[in-house]
């Protein structure tokens, strides 16, 4: 029974995985439309994408707009997540819905939204507009990520701070900036991902402004390109990368506190 | 005691549904030791964090060496604190914790590294001064949160319940630690505890709380020996409390009729008031001829030498009697009768409040 | 410091704005667009039910709606079939390392292309593609897997299956295990266990799993557009139709609204059902 089970789990990620691989090894392949056998190993369509000026102007964008992104949404989600540990006032559960709705909502009624109301407030096909509607979606990652360090704080260290002379604004950047340092990494990666990867609002938003995303998608509207499965191994690699980093950085800090030296004698 | 150096005048507060503190009234000297004690909830570390300004008092003042305080933020005044989970700051070092109030009243690093190793070292942990502190045992961090309090040089220090999370043989010896601190540096030190053994062993005076009231203030031996309330007698340590009625009184003795008898006390109270002699555990003797009361031993407890057992009298009223454990040598305790008793000048008569 | 200082809205006040900006702002704009006309390849904004009464006059707006919802219901359905024996593999029978290891790796998916995947998956499944050349190599096919239920079904389990993995994973896991002991205790085969203490204590976690599929599915466009050849149309193939080809917004709007007023209505009714109590027996 077990045996059957731990085989069924594999079946299941290989299922996930087995567009990722497959994407993986076709980009390597020479045949233009991919299927079995392989022909030969080649590395033409890399070349090919890295010749094409679209795409490096797509692959700027998509840095600059995770980037910015990654920045806004980690400054937003730490400030929720501040005022979620720190205080209690009313209407704060609506507070917090407003910042943590956005993952609820189909993309694609963000993607009309997002386009209806940056033409009409006269901010349409920018860059700005994108990172703008990038940090709405990335920024609960970034709240849950900090709030959840904040909850193993222990309550009394910020008083502490205050107690031994550092104004509200000193205790912040000497007690609660150093105390969320890991979390706040570990979510300017994740929301950088995020962003790096998402397409639906980015092509409604995005105008003549294509990220890489983008760039992918109207690659693929065309016909069957192989470039697709080398940007899309590139696109994963440094998706993958971020993640790591970031789940990285939140595995390390738990280690550190899970192997914690036991206490010498007095 | 020297000029008051801190006073607390009708201090009260409200939080949003109720009550910590109200009608508080408190000097406390300069060079001073002083425990606040009582149950939890009763108002004591409130007390505390409005002397520190982290909770600000909704009624009364609050002046430290003359200066009203009731306005002024916690980081604009000198009362640092030690704190019960010691709040050290887990990604600094030993020093840079012992650095940190010094930093913050920008005292330039040379300085305050001097500043803070020789505490350290007055602490006798310097050698873990680079030490992550939460490699620490749990003594040295409790030397590094005293160190980090008092490196400012403060006239007054408040502790919350620093050594709850101790061991208890820690506990005896940070006690002397802090004792001695207070002494040779002759600052005040306001300490909270719940303990009784923490503060009769340090404190100069005591100020037991209940319910958000100061119920008596004093030196642990008044406190101990002449309890004003039923709430403190019961509070502080072994007491025997036997509830009646006064039924004569003059010359400063009173008589008192109790379910277990008539006994006298000295005191003065109006004839027919409700009332209550205590007795201390420790002043009841085994086979007294004065006061004899017949009891039989339910159970004992022993802590170190002395023996405490725990009787009923006839008409089930509890009674503590403390001896010597050798003193017990010839007695058979468990299940046994014995007549316990106490010498007229050891009860103290506690007039109940209306 | 109860009082409302520059410090304490420091924090708060920037997430209101651009909230209100960036989120509010757009979601309440969309809604208002419904009502909007299009004259002369200009957006007018006025209050007009034109939109609407043509929008829900046409058949292929409700076929498109019923068809997505069947997809999306049907996603939900067979992911959640699909991820149980996976979850409950994890949440019982494995050690904690292999669990960790397993959630990681359904975790990394989120973060890589999905439009990439999806595009593999074409790859995979076209007429001459890995899938039916390897079937051929077996002497069976070739399948049309191209442009059907199929091909849909295929983009959106990949897009919700791991997600529905883990969430039913943590509703098992905790679970109390005294529960399924005393279970098994009194005499329960395995099966029964699942019916009567399992689903009966996940049932939250097993129906906010399954809502979540939904409404990831029931969103997305890029599996019935690339996978189902869009054939027929979801509501989201509606949206980019009429936006990007027709120019026609305020119908589009009309679409979100009614795919916005859809997910309430289910996402209220799967909460309602997933926390009510248990009729008492």
């Amino acid at each position: 029974m077990t045996w059957f089970l731990r085989a069924y789990l594999l079946l299941v990620i290989g299922f996930i995985f087995l567009p990722i691989v497959v994407s993986l090894l076709f980009s390597f392949n020479s045949d233009r439309f991919p299927t079995l056998p392989f022909k030969a190993f080649t590395t033409v369509w890399y070349e090919t994408i890295f010749a094409d000026p679209d795409f490096w102007r797509a692959a700027r964008n998509s840095l600059v707009v995770s980037g910015c992104t990654c920045v806004l949404a980690t400054l937003l989600g730490f400030c929720t997540a501040y005022t979620d540990y720190r205080y209690s006032f009313r209407g704060k559960s609506l507070f917090l819905a407003i910042i943590l709705l956005p993952p609820t909502i189909p993309l694609i009624i963000i993607a009309l939204a997002m386009l209806a109301w940056f033409s009409r407030v006269g901010m349409s096909g920018q860059i700005v507009s994108i990172i703008a509607a990038h940090t709405v979606l990335t920024a609960p990652f970034a709240m849950a990520i900090i709030r959840l360090r904040l909850s193993q704080i222990d309550e009394s260290l910020e008083a502490a701070a205050w107690n031994l002379g550092a104004s509200e604004w000193m205790a912040m950047r000497n007690v609660i900036l150093p105390f969320c340092k890991p979390a706040i990494l570990s979510s300017l990666f994740l929301t950088a991902a995020v962003s790096f990867d998402e397409f639906t609002v980015a092509w409604f938003v995005s105008g003549l402004n294509k990220t890489l995303p983008v760039h992918v998608l109207e690659i693929v509207q065309g016909t069957i390109d192989p470039q697709v499965n080398a940007i899309g191994t590139l696109v994963f690699a440094i998706s993958i990368t971020l993640v790591a980093v970031s789940q990285a950085l939140i595995f390390f800090r738990l280690q550190r506190s899970a192997n914690r030296p036991t206490a010498a004698p007095t | 005691m020297t000029d008051p150096l801190v006073v607390l005048e009708d201090v009260e507060k409200r939080f949003d549904d109720s009550v910590a503190v109200r009608g508080a009234n408190l000097t406390i000297g300069a060079g001073e030791f002083v425990a606040i004690m009582g149950p939890s909830g009763c108002g004591k570390t409130t007390t505390l964090r409005m002397l520190a300004g982290l909770d600000a008092p909704t009624g009364g003042e609050i002046r430290i060496a003359g200066r009203r305080m009731n306005d002024v933020p916690a980081h604009e005044r000198d009362t640092p604190m030690v704190w019960q989970s010691l709040a050290l700051f887990p990604f600094l070092n030993a020093r840079e914790n012992v650095e940190f109030g010094l930093k913050m009243r920008g005292v330039d690093p040379a300085a305050r590294r001097d500043r803070a190793i020789n505490w350290l070292d007055r602490m006798e942990i310097a050698e873990f001064a680079e030490r992550n502190v939460e490699t620490l045992s749990g003594g040295q961090r409790q030397r590094v949160a005293l160190a980090r309090a008092l490196v400012t040089e403060p006239q007054l220090l408040l502790l919350d319940e620093p050594l709850s999370a101790l061991d208890a043989h820690l506990v005896i010896r940070m006690q002397s630690v802090l004792t001695r601190l207070q002494r040779e540096l002759g600052i005040t030190f306001v300490y909270v505890t719940h303990s009784q053994s923490e503060a009769f062993a340090m404190a100069d005076r005591v100020v037991i709380m209940s319910r958000g009231e100061i119920a008596q203030i004093g030196t642990p031996r008044e406190v101990y020996r002449a309890p004003r309330t039923r709430f403190v007698a019961e509070f502080v340590g072994r007491n025997n409390i036997l509830p009646g009625r006064v039924i004569a009184c003059d010359a400063g003795t009173a008589i008192v009729e109790t379910a277990l008898g008539t006994f006298s006390v000295e005191g003065a109270a109006t004839v027919g008031a409700a009332v209550s002699i205590v007795v201390s555990a420790d002043m009841m003797q085994v086979g007294s001829p004065q006061n004899p009361i017949e009891a039989t031993v339910i159970s004992e407890e022993f802590v170190g030498s002395v023996v405490t057992a725990f009787l009923e009298a006839q008409d089930g009223t509890e009674l503590k009697v403390q001896v010597q454990e050798r003193a017990l040598a010839d007695l058979d305790l468990a299940g046994s009768t014995l007549t316990v008793g106490w010498s007229p000048g050891d009860g103290h008569l506690l007039v109940e409040e209306p | 410091m109860r009082r409302l200082n520059l410090y304490a809205l420091t924090f708060r006040l920037p997430i209101i704005v651009w909230q209100a900006l960036f989120f509010i702002g757009p979601l309440i704009f969309v809604v208002a667009m419904s009502f909007f006309v299009v004259k002369n390849y200009r957006m007018v904004e006025t209050f007009e039910l034109e939109s609407w009464a043509k929008m829900v006059s046409r058949d292929y707006v409700w076929s498109a709606y019923r068809y997505t919802i069947l997809m999306a219901g049907g996603a939900a359905a067979l992911a959640t079939l699909l991820a149980f024996p996976a979850a409950w593999f994890l949440a019982f029978r494995c050690s904690a390392r292999t669990r960790q290891a397993a959630i990681l790796l359904l975790i990394i998916p989120f973060f890589t292309s999905y439009l990439v995947r999806t595009f593999s998956w074409y790859t995979l499944l076209a007429e001459a593609g890995v899938l039916n050349g390897a079937l051929g190599v077996l002497g069976l096919g070739p399948y049309k897997l191209l442009n059907t239920a199929i091909g849909t079904l295929t983009g959106y389990l990949t897009l919700v299956l791991p997600l529905v993995v883990i969430l039913q994973t943590v509703t098992m896991a905790n679970i109390d295990a005294r529960l399924i002991q005393a279970a098994r205790n009194l005499g329960c085969s395995p099966a029964r266990t699942i019916w009567t203490v399992i689903l009966p204590a996940g049932k939250t976690g097993f129906v906010i799993a399954a809502l979540f599929a939904f409404i990831l599915c029931f969103g997305d466009f890029v599996a019935p557009f690339y996978l189902g050849g869009s054939n027929p149309p979801t509501l989201p193939i509606l949206i980019i139709d009429t936006t990007k080809a027709g120019q026609q917004w305020p119908r589009a709007a009309v679409v979100a609204v009614m795919m916005m007023l859809t997910l309430f209505t289910i996402a209220f009714a799967a909460i309602m059902f997933a926390y009510r109590k248990r009729a008492s027996r």
